[in-house]
């Protein structure tokens, strides 16, 4: 498998990876398909150092995650993206109300997180060990089970505080 | 309602997505050069203007060569001319390794090794450009002697004596301010270059 095809399986079998960082980090459709855009391509100029000394998905959070950083402290100069023909990005519109009205609580609360912690919600929400957490993040693993479980109390009381 | 609880809505998500799966990486091609280039357009427009404006003024100097008389006169036209198609080829020369070394098929670290002999390459060009320019004003301010017509200001006694310093003048000002502006955009090129190579290589290596 050549390079390119071997990265367009990869962002194949992580695009939901893609989208859900860049969802989270923006607060609009276009700053959300902009920052998938420098996502891939932040990807794409990477690829080849990719040693594999960790997990593809752990790679990829982790170029996601700093790149949505990046991308958030550049904020007035911006990333100047390549136009892309409408159907780089499928949306499908949501058929279940209730997941719907859930993914707005969900975004509505972590949006309020710093990006420290941000990133590890979305982590803990990938389903990705603590060990793994501390690896893409940065920080002690015990430094996350005690931000984690701050964030989830703060989340629970306001959560709890909506509905 | 508990963080675990959102853990299903959030997999979900994953569901609603699609990414084109027929993405052209050409796509990353034009994306990079488009974000490259564009922190270098400050550099290319004015020297793109400046360069027609040379050739302009040497196909000026070209068509007045009659009004140039005596064989020295005509050989300062000569030799502006050939400046005024010299300074903008090493102008564009120039440039264009700066452009060239845009290469997406590279890693950020090679693109930013051949980026500083590039700008290397650039700023000796620049200040042979600058060097020439002093020549360009000495034939140009006799040239326009004989160019605008003979008139009082030009038969004044002091008008070499004060278009040569206020040329000198002027050329060191700008040099300095051009060449300082210049070397700001390349540096400004140059860190967002090296901050992606190093954030990017950490990731891959961690």
């Amino acid at each position: 498998m050549n390079k390119k095809d071997a990265f367009l399986t990869a962002i194949g079998d992580n695009q939901g990876l893609i989208f859900k960082v860049a969802s989270v980090y923006t607060n609009s459709i276009e700053d959300r398909n902009d920052l998938m855009q420098e996502i891939i391509y932040q990807l794409w100029k990477s690829f080849d150092d990719f040693g594999q000394k960790s997990s593809l998905s752990t790679w990829m959070y982790r170029v996601a995650m700093n790149t949505a950083i990046y991308y958030l402290k550049l904020d007035k100069r911006k990333i100047k993206t390549f136009p892309l023909d409408e159907h780089f990005i499928d949306v499908k519109a949501m058929d279940n109300n209730e997941i719907e009205e859930k993914w707005q609580i969900l975004k509505q609360h972590i949006d309020n997180l710093d990006l420290l912690d941000k990133g590890i919600v979305i982590l803990y929400l990938e389903n990705k060990s603590y060990e793994e957490i501390a690896q893409i993040i940065g920080i002690s693993i015990s430094n996350i089970g005690t931000k984690l479980s701050r964030i989830k109390g703060k989340l629970r009381e306001k959560i709890s505080k909506q509905l | 309602m508990e963080l675990d609880n959102f853990k299903n809505t959030w997999d979900e998500m994953s569901n609603q997505v699609k990414v084109n799966q027929n993405l052209n990486l050409k796509i990353f091609d034009k994306m990079s050069k488009n974000q490259f280039h564009s922190s270098l357009k400050k550099i290319v427009l004015p020297e793109i203007i400046g360069s027609i404006a040379c050739f302009g003024f040497a196909i000026y100097v070209g068509f007045n060569f009659g009004k140039l008389g005596t064989i020295a006169y005509q050989i300062t036209g000569l030799i502006s001319i050939l400046l005024f198609v010299i300074l903008p080829l090493i102008s564009l020369m120039s440039i264009q390794g700066l452009y060239k070394s845009a290469d997406i098929s590279k890693s950020y670290a090679d693109t930013l090794k051949e980026f500083t002999i590039q700008k290397i390459r650039f700023c000796k060009l620049q200040k042979l450009n600058f060097t020439l320019c002093y020549l360009l004003a000495v034939t140009v301010i006799l040239l326009s002697t004989k160019l605008f017509g003979s008139n009082h200001i030009t038969d004044s006694k002091y008008f070499f004596l004060v278009s040569y310093g206020a040329g000198y003048i002027i050329l060191q000002f700008v040099s300095k301010w051009v060449f300082k502006g210049y070397n700001k955009t390349i540096q400004k090129t140059e860190n967002l270059l090296q901050e992606l190579s190093v954030y990017n290589a950490q990731a891959a290596k961690q």
